[in-house]
């Protein structure tokens, strides 16, 4: 996997394609803002009542100061050309719900939710991962079928019925992993550096703060990590043993190497593949797809954030963290397509 | 195999590991977690006692424990912000209530009477267009900068140039004079009983303007541009109540501690931690865990399971939080509507009772008109409850012996969803077909406004303690809910316009009283159901008194 052994022509070739990879993001975004723009300004709703409020809607003072305030007077056209337009200057706009700039808000979220997707993530791939290789390995043995029975769950059992029932046995009932919450009730919070409360509380020294965030991300990596653990379990299975009936296996087995060399060196190389792809995709998808979670686990991430904004359609925040979804989706798929040309130097030609 | 066995080898470890993660760090940080979440409580006033160098060390002040801790569970995706001059929505009441003072309060239990909080007492000129407070002297904020008629005349300025959703408050309002450190005089734009109820509401908390002007803060005309204390008054609070406000995690926490400059003495708790948790069945066993203290909103179906538990306690109180049913006085948009009896028999079909069991599991009152249960002149035994028979033999008087059809229009949400259905099945018995119009809320305000439903229903809570909160909106052709209903009868405005510049508290209350009369003749609205709150709270918390407004008053409680 080293890219300093790559010939430089090569190297060229990647970090151009990496290039011309990011300035397609920035026709992506601008069809991302129009297409969100226009279908949120299709559902028939009054923006004024969201932001004022019912009472206030009576006094043309308060009511006149919000339109000049969000520009709700101008055309629609033009209300997406300024949009685009502070866009270009770093603006997200101001939320009409919390009548914050919507960027505060999204950093305010994200922390939260980019911890507990990496923790997902790593429970997802700790345990699929492995799982994966052995059903493939000992197919039609004991450990494929406890693959597919633990695949089977993580794909069936939704979140918001997972989550509950976690939390009532190993919270209430056996008492041995703490409750909602990124952290106990009484403690207190490590000081917002990065917003992420591991790295937070190490940067303190506050290793009591950490243990327990660390105990507080269990049960929701779990509920949420499961799902994609299930994805990467059957294809990881699947990918293998196409792979290890193909006959540079058999060369290799031939040739006298070890069992463990042929499956992990030889054979996973090519058999990975397709498991980045699908890991790319559940990441991005751990990083926005929380909300059930995050509404159990009272977890203030940016998936609760995002329902919100939908319900109460405030068009600035649905604007702000549909663009953050889709720069995460396009940055995680850009990372993909290079581990690709790592795995696999055919796909760099 | 030898590959296969590392593999499981590994597979085992990785599994294991997990758990290890899982079930060990509980056992090797064990502290933290599982043990002094339930044994904190009980064990820091203990601990204190056990260990007696402190009291020798710190002569006569600190004598006893250090104040113990709340942890309050909740649900806090409403707090958008926390300046009181710009926050309108409700759990912000709560906490403005324990961070700053009013110059005037209404105490749990009695809602009708206003007491001194801020102001030790006040004058009404005899046109009802003057009021001069007479502030509490040598009060402090937790700042330490003295609380001055200066800081009154800051504060309720700032919160009409904010032009923000709470400014409508100091609409009475058109002057605010500091004539010295201690008087206020306000001059009102008309004369109105309710203005001390309004002052009583912490939209009108007395901040300390020395602090918000060096934060960025200004009450200059142009606020709604220039104004920049926002941002720090979400963080910290700028005022002189018993708490004052540390932290603000939006979604997730709220934490206030004692102000040690607290005039009305010393809180008896140390903190308050307000947390976030928006699931019911998850709150309730965080407070049976020991994790939490107390769940102000508990929902209906779990009361019997938190009754159960014999190391709780359940509080019932009364709220002022009402969903009504609304139907027009028009004959263009319902000819059969616009005759008062089939309004009446509308009104008398539906299953009143049927509805608060099945949806709030009997959790709910009623009172006789819209004016809610707990507002002065309110008999609770005026109350009509169903009568189909009676329903029937109007709708025949009327001539709509067979029925009619009507749209039943709402915003939709679960909840909603649920009454919705009662109503149509309800008033299908009396052969009335009612269509349901379920819509997106701001549309179905904007509807509403433009007046072109017919029958809807929908949700009323006060901003503030006075009865003009209903008899205003629900009477004046020209206001409120009356005007977007098309209701108008100018008996009903003969009585509000008594209750809303009547400063006789007893002529007032007779007016209350007409005008329910003339409300429940006219039938335009019905209430539906009046909510309950129920709280839940470990035995150790004691003083818990439930307040409509306010919630939970942090002051009064010890643990």
């Amino acid at each position: 996997m080293d890219l300093e052994g790559l010939p430089s022509e090569t190297a060229m070739g990647l970090s151009g394609h990496i290039i011309r990879r990011l300035l397609l993001v920035i026709p992506m975004l601008i069809g991302v803002t129009l297409l969100t723009f226009v279908v949120s300004h299709l559902v028939p709703t009054n923006p004024i009542v969201i932001i004022v409020g019912e009472k206030a809607l009576d006094k043309p003072d308060i009511v006149n100061a919000a339109i000049e305030k969000w520009g709700l007077d101008k055309s629609l056209p033009e209300q997406y050309l300024v949009y685009l337009w502070n866009l270009a200057r770093g603006d997200l706009g101001t939320s009409f719900k919390t009548k914050r700039p919507v960027a505060q808000d999204l950093k305010d979220f994200l922390p939260a939710t980019i911890e507990l997707a990496f923790a997902s993530m790593l429970f997802a791939l700790v345990v699929g991962l492995p799982l994966g290789i052995l059903a493939a390995i000992k197919s039609g043995s004991w450990v494929d079928h406890l693959s597919r029975l633990v695949s089977l769950l993580g794909a069936s059992m939704p979140p918001f019925w997972s989550g509950l029932m976690v939390l009532f046995l190993f919270y209430y009932k056996l008492q041995i992993l703490p409750g909602p919450g990124r952290i106990d009730t009484r403690l207190t919070a490590p000081p917002t550096a990065t917003g992420l409360y591991l790295v937070d509380a190490l940067l303190r020294g506050d290793t009591q703060a950490f243990g327990n965030s660390l105990q507080h991300l269990i049960l929701p990596s779990i509920v949420l990590g499961w799902f994609t653990l299930a994805l990467i379990c059957r294809i990881t299975r699947a990918s293998l043993l196409e792979v290890l009936r193909m006959d540079y296996i058999r060369t290799a087995r031939a040739k006298g190497l070890r069992e463990r060399t042929v499956v992990l060196v030889h054979a996973m190389r090519n058999a990975f593949i397709p498991t980045l792809t699908v890991l790319g995709l559940a990441f991005a998808g751990l990083m926005t797809g929380a909300i059930m979670t995050e509404t159990i686990f009272a977890w203030p991430g940016i998936g609760r954030y995002a329902v919100e904004s939908a319900a109460n359609l405030d068009y600035p925040a649905v604007l702000g963290t549909t663009l953050l979804i889709a720069v995460i989706y396009i940055l995680v798929n850009l990372l993909v397509d290079i581990l690709y040309g790592v795995l696999d130097p055919r796909i760099r030609e | 195999m030898k590959a296969t066995r590392l593999l499981f080898a590994l597979f085992v470890v990785a599994v294991l590991g997990l758990n290890l993660v899982g079930c060990g760090a509980p056992a090797t940080t064990a502290p933290p977690t599982s043990a002094p979440a339930p044994a904190q409580p009980t064990a820091a006033p203990a601990q204190p006692t056990a260990a007696p160098p402190k009291p020798t060390a710190v002569p006569p002040t600190a004598t006893s424990a250090p104040p113990p801790t709340l942890v309050m569970v909740m649900n806090l995706d409403d707090v958008v912000t926390l300046d009181p001059d710009q926050a309108y929505e409700t759990t912000n009441l709560m906490i403005h209530n324990s961070t700053y003072d009013t110059l005037v309060e209404f105490k749990a239990g009695d809602l009708t009477k206003v007491t001194p909080r801020l102001a030790d007492k006040w004058e009404i000129s005899p046109d009802g267009l003057n009021y001069t407070f007479t502030l509490h002297p040598g009060v402090k904020f937790a700042s330490g900068n003295p609380v001055t008629a200066e800081d009154v005349r800051f504060s309720w300025t700032r919160l009409k140039n904010l032009k923000g959703n709470p400014s409508f408050y100091a609409d009475v309002i058109t002057t605010v004079q500091a004539l010295n450190d201690t008087t206020v005089k306000v001059t009102l734009t008309d004369p109105s009983p309710a203005f001390l109820s309004i002052v009583a509401a912490p939209a009108l908390s007395v901040l300390d303007s020395k602090l918000v002007k060096s934060k960025g803060g200004t009450d200059a005309a142009d606020a709604d541009k220039t104004d920049k204390a926002k941002d720090w008054l979400d963080q910290n609070s700028a005022g002189s109540g018993p708490f004052v406000q540390t932290s603000w995690k939006p979604k997730a926490e709220i934490v206030l501690e004692a102000n040690p400059n607290s005039w009305r003495g010393k809180p008896k708790l140390g903190k308050v931690i307000i947390k976030h948790v928006a699931d019911p069945t998850t709150a309730l066993q965080m407070l049976q865990r020991g994790d939490a203290d107390l769940v102000e909103s508990l929902d209906p179906d779990l009361v019997e399971q938190a009754k159960a538990d014999a190391n709780l306690n359940v509080v019932i109180g009364q709220t002022l939080d009402q969903n009504y049913l609304a139907m027009t006085s028009s004959a263009a948009l319902s000819k059969p509507l616009s005759d008062k009896r089939v309004r009446q028999a509308v009104a008398l079909s539906i299953d009143y009772d049927g509805l608060i069991k099945a949806l709030l599991r009997g959790y709910g009152s009623r009172a006789p008109s819209i004016i809610p249960l707990g507002v002065l002149g309110v008999d609770p035994k005026m109350t009509q409850g169903r009568d189909l028979t009676k329903a029937k033999a109007l709708l025949k008087e009327a001539g709509y012996e067979n029925g009619f059809t009507v749209e039943l229009a709402y915003g939709s949400n679960p909840t909603r969803e649920t009454i919705a259905a009662k109503i149509k099945n309800d008033l299908k018995e009396a052969g009335i077909t009612a269509n349901l119009k379920p819509m997106e809320q701001s549309v179905y305000l904007t509807d509403m406004r433009a007046q072109k439903l017919s029958m809807a229903f929908g949700g009323w809570t006060p901003d503030y303690l006075d009865p003009t909160m209903w008899t205003d909106y629900f009477s004046y052709a020209d206001r409120g809910i009356a005007k977007r209903m098309l209701y108008n009868n100018p008996e009903a405005e003969k009585y509000a316009k008594i209750v809303g510049t009547e400063l006789d508290l007893a002529k007032r209350e007779q007016a209350i009283k007409d005008l329910q009369k003339v409300l429940m003749d006219d039938m335009a609205f019905t209430m539906l159901y009046q909510n309950q709150s129920i709280a839940a709270m470990s035995k150790s918390v004691k003083g818990f008194a439930y307040h409509p407004v306010n919630f939970v008053s942090f002051s009064d409680l010890s643990k």
